[in-house]
């Protein structure tokens, strides 16, 4: 079942932050400048001891607030993973960075160290915005940013959020607007998710802030597309468009069915039909790994229909859709023939296409995917 | 035994005013039980009995009292259910008595029920004792009381007991008050066999129970004996007494309560009302009153997962084993699948079988608006009882239709008449009588359709007399109305387990009431759906529920696909929890809107 030619992706977690956004549900904690130092050198152990030379063309420093790096660390755990895994040469090596810790020598530090690529939070580009998210940046510090990056030689990527508290449909293509004339090369915009506890409930709550109703959060949606769709990028998944030739490498690798091993506190692996996640907490995280053992929370064999209801709702995010015969060479399934009927209703309805030997959602669709993605686990 | 020793009564009294607390003191005070062995309010043995404070069930414990005048009595104590479902068991519980306490909260005064059952104590020229009770609780009136139940059931207030059940006080005078008031039985002890069965109930190891009154007569292990109703005949094994624990007695005779084993299958034989006498030697005539229970109120049950309707059939099966009011068939519905329509006594003793199965059976349920049971006449003259909205013949084949009709007692504060008389003229009702009761009590008698009662009519009279009035009634008769079918249908199919039978001139404003209500409870699918009520192939009302317009995971990267998928399942569950009409997706609580549109304000 393993495809053993598609190479590797190499996902690196950063659990610090100078302070905790009140929406987010990531794995993070308060920066600890003792402790980042031990859990830098325990990071890089663990890439060396899980390294088996395997092929691996994409590395991802994800947080948290990776850009709390320093150049130096960056460059001793790229060094770990190079050491540890056959990198491949014109590797996509990205760093996700809070436009206020971005200025031109963090840039040349991380690029010399061998960052190609930054994908910068933005969120927003309306200052009013960023304060109810408890953002440390201004809109005028985000283009800043993303100016510097750019100028820098980097593959600039930029997150928006959408469907904001207190948004309405003119903000959302203010930020846009503003955004794109930035020129990055690849961005990602979400319909924001509050998660049961998130303090921005009880914000909003208390300030009065309210969600748009989700037909509006539709239309958000629909018309930030119809912005890039303008502008020149392309749509490759339900949340991400890029210029011809700059999707992320990495992150295709989660919708592909692909392979990919997580390193760090929380962070989570799949390869060879095994899933695993090490455990949660940073400090537990550094003495395991410094006492040589498996920093491993949980790990469990997915069933052959585990793996392919997986490949089948993360494949269906893709713009490009799934490719069935690919599917069936891999899990000897036809899909069609095993859901043809309960896709029925979705093909009529006109949310999901067959064409070319590809299943995928239309954009419509793609705001219902979870409805249609429900037939396949 | 001598039966001019046995004192045989029971005790007529609304929820809550204390009769189990008081049958507790009576264990207490005959030594029945000690006190490490009595588990609160022993009479009340089932779980679900004890937290509604109900009495379901009848039961009848003997109790052993040495009275002030030196003698040893056996005092019989007869319980009776306390709920208007249950009258006929009432009824037949009372038939084996000869005396009553009338037993009333003094702080909460007399209620219908109450009375009701005090009048059916004097149709059976039983000897009344009031009882008023609570008097040690600081709102507690026993003057006012005593007043009312003279005005109400014309006792002399002078013969009333002032007791606290709870502290003890006024219990012992209620026993001697039993023992010098109360008649002994009178009966023959040479004559052939004559008991009455008053109760019956289905027991894993031994069969049915069947308690008996012994009238005339005795019985005793091995008698052949014959129920004579049912006409079967079989062999008695066992006999005895509860005390409160059953206990084996060579014979039970004249004026003796006990119960009896005689090998009976299923309850549905051992019929109560029933008499029991000496297959031998027969009695000439059986006792007086009996009747076959009918069920009024039926609704569908339908399994919430369709693969569980065997595991349904099988606890039906269990739940009839004790209970003879209680009938059901399968029946098939579009929306619902396969299913069963129930027929129970009334709304009480529905809610007590719906929570049964899923307490003791671990059931979930989906069930239908309840409705009663029409008698249509079709116009090629034949005539059928329709208990389902579904099985009513279309318009144009329906001669008639025929309602069944209940007498309702309601009784009220003084203050409340306006609005009780308003919500009976809403409800169809025609006024009998109304006659006040001292300056501030009022008992209206009215004939109401009882379908309307079956649908919130209890809800709302409590609710317009903040709680006080109360309720008796029992059907009397049937009458012609025009009635007619409303339907609901989602996205142009019908479905049929929301179809309900109501009065023309109501149609239009509950169809509305209706479709309304499903807007809200039917969540907004990929694509619009129409509601719709409609009578016959007229639309009176529409809804629209306006199509989701989004429902997407904006992030699904590494660490989230576990537990998307999770959410994706959960999500998937919750769907197949649903119905399914069509392409719509109806959740559960969207069959019980029929059932609540009363509870709406306005």
């Amino acid at each position: 079942m393993e495809h053993r030619d598609v190479p590797l992706g190499l996902y690196l977690h950063v659990p610090f932050c100078t302070s905790i956004c009140n929406y987010c549900n990531f794995n993070r904690g308060l920066m600890d400048a003792p402790l980042k130092a031990a859990y830098v050198r325990a990071l890089a152990g663990e890439v060396r001891s899980a390294g088996d030379g395997a092929p691996a063309d994409t590395v991802y420093f994800g947080g948290g607030t990776p850009s709390l790096l320093e150049a130096d660390e960056v460059a001793v755990l790229l060094a770990a993973c190079r050491e540890a895994f056959d990198l491949a040469p014109g590797a996509e090596v990205t760093l996700e960075a809070n436009p206020e810790t971005v200025d031109a020598a963090a840039l040349r530090g991380w690029m010399d160290a061998g960052v190609t690529r930054i994908s910068l939070g933005v969120q927003s580009l309306l200052d009013e915005e960023l304060a109810r998210l408890g953002r440390r940046h201004s809109a005028a510090r985000a283009k800043e940013a993303v100016g510097l990056a750019r100028a820098a030689g980097c593959d600039v990527s930029a997150d928006l959020m959408l469907w904001l508290p207190a948004q309405s449909r003119a903000d959302c293509a203010a930020s846009i607007g503003a955004l794109l004339d930035l020129g990055p090369a690849h961005v990602s915009f979400y319909l924001l998710e509050l998660y049961p506890n998130a303090p921005l409930r009880e914000e909003m709550a208390r300030a009065g802030w309210s969600l748009a109703p989700d037909d509006d959060a539709a239309a958000m949606y629909l018309e930030t597309l119809e912005r890039t769709d303008a502008a020149g990028y392309e749509q490759y998944e339900i949340s991400n468009v890029a210029r011809p030739g700059k999707r992320c490498r990495h992150n295709l690798k989660y919708w592909q069915d692909g392979a990919w091993l997580g390193f760090g506190c929380g962070a989570h692996s799949t390869r060879a039909g095994c899933r695993w996640r090490n455990v949660a907490e940073t400090g537990r995280y550094v003495d395991m790994v410094g006492r040589g053992l498996p920093p491993v929370a949980e790990r469990r064999r997915l069933t052959h229909e585990e793996q392919l209801g997986d490949a089948l709702f993360t494949g269906l995010r893709l713009v490009d859709g799934i490719d069935l015969e690919q599917v069936r060479q891999r899990y000897g399934v036809d899909v069609m023939a095993r859901h043809g009927a309960a896709l029925a209703r979705f093909l009529e309805g006109g949310w999901l296409v067959l064409q070319a030997g590809r299943l995928r959602l239309t954009r419509r669709g793609m705001l219902l995917a979870n409805e249609v993605m429900g037939t396949f686990v | 035994m001598d039966h001019h020793r046995i004192r045989n009564f029971s005790v007529i009294a609304h929820i809550d005013h204390g009769k189990s607390t008081l049958a507790d003191r009576f264990l207490e005070l005959t030594g029945a039980l000690r006190p490490r062995e009595m588990e609160a309010q022993v009479l009340d043995s089932m779980d679900l009995e004890r937290e509604r404070g109900i009495t379901i069930k009848a039961h009848a414990v003997r109790l052993s009292y040495t009275a002030d005048d030196g003698q040893s009595y056996v005092l019989n104590l007869i319980d009776t259910p306390g709920h208007v479902d249950f009258s006929y068991e009432v009824a037949r519980s009372l038939a084996a008595c000869e005396g009553a306490l009338l037993l009333v909260d003094a702080s909460q005064g007399v209620e219908a029920q109450t009375v009701a059952n005090a009048y059916l104590a004097v149709d059976h020229d039983l000897e009344i004792i009031p009882v008023i009770n609570k008097i040690d609780l600081p709102g507690a009136q026993p003057e006012e009381t005593a007043q009312e139940v003279e005005e109400l059931v014309g006792l002399d207030p002078a013969l009333s007991i002032r007791a606290s059940a709870k502290d003890g006080t006024g219990v012992r005078e209620v026993l001697e008050a039993v023992v010098a008031r109360v008649p002994p039985p009178r009966g023959a002890p040479e004559a052939p066999l004559k008991a009455l069965i008053f109760d019956s109930w289905y027991d894993a190891y031994r069969g049915v129970v069947v308690l008996i009154r012994v009238v005339d007569g005795a019985i005793r292990p091995g008698m052949r004996v014959r129920l004579m109703a049912q006409g079967q005949e079989c062999e008695i094994e066992q006999v005895g007494v509860f005390s409160p624990k059953p206990v084996d007695t060579d014979t039970l005779g004249v004026g003796e309560v006990g119960f009896v084993i005689a090998g009976i299958k299923r309850v549905q034989d051992a019929r109560i009302g029933d008499t029991l006498t000496e297959a031998a030697r027969p009695t000439a005539a059986a006792l007086p009153g009996f009747r076959e229970l009918k069920p009024m109120v039926f609704a569908g049950l339908y399994p919430v997962e369709g693969h569980r309707y065997p595991e349904l059939r099988d606890a039906l099966d269990k739940l009839r084993l004790n209970d003879a009011a209680f009938v059901f068939e399968p029946e098939t519905s579009g929306a619902l699948g396969f299913g069963f329509r129930c027929g129970f006594l009334g709304l009480l003793h529905m809610e007590i079988v719906q929570e049964r199965l899923e307490r003791e059976f671990d059931m979930d349920l989906v069930t239908t608006a309840p409705g009663v049971l029409y008698r249509v006449t079709t116009t090629d003259g034949e005539v059928a009882e329709i208990d389902n909205p579904a099985k009513l013949p279309p318009p144009g084949s329906i001669e008639r239709v025929e309602e069944p009709v209940i007498d309702a007692v309601i009784l009220a504060p003084a203050d409340c008449v306006g609005a009780i008389l308003k919500l009976c003229q809403e409800k169809r009702g025609v006024q009998k009588n109304l006659e006040y009761h001292g300056s501030h009590r009022v008992v209206i008698t009215y004939e109401l359709p009882f379908n309307e009662v079956v649908l919130d009519f209890y809800d709302r009279l409590k609710t317009v007399s903040r709680g006080y009035a109360s309720l008796d009634y029992h059907v009397s008769k049937y009458w012609e109305s025009p009635l007619v079918r409303l339907d609901l249908l989602v996205n142009a199919e019908p479905v049929d387990a929301l179809s309900v039978i109501v009065h023309r001139d109501m149609a239009y404003m509950r169809g509305r009431a209706l479709a309304a209500r499903m807007r809200k409870l039917i969540p907004r699918q990929m694509f619009e759906v129409a509601i719709q009520a409609a009578v016959g192939t007229r639309i009176i009302a529409r809804e629209t529920v306006r199509p989701l317009r989004k429902n997407v995971l904006a992030k699904c990267y590494g660490g989230d696909i576990t537990r998307k998928r999770k959410l994706l399942e959960k999500q998937k569950e919750g769907k197949r929890r649903m119905k399914r009409v069509g392409q719509v997706e109806i959740p559960q609580e969207a069959f019980l809107a029929v059932l609540r549109l009363g509870n709406e304000p306005g």
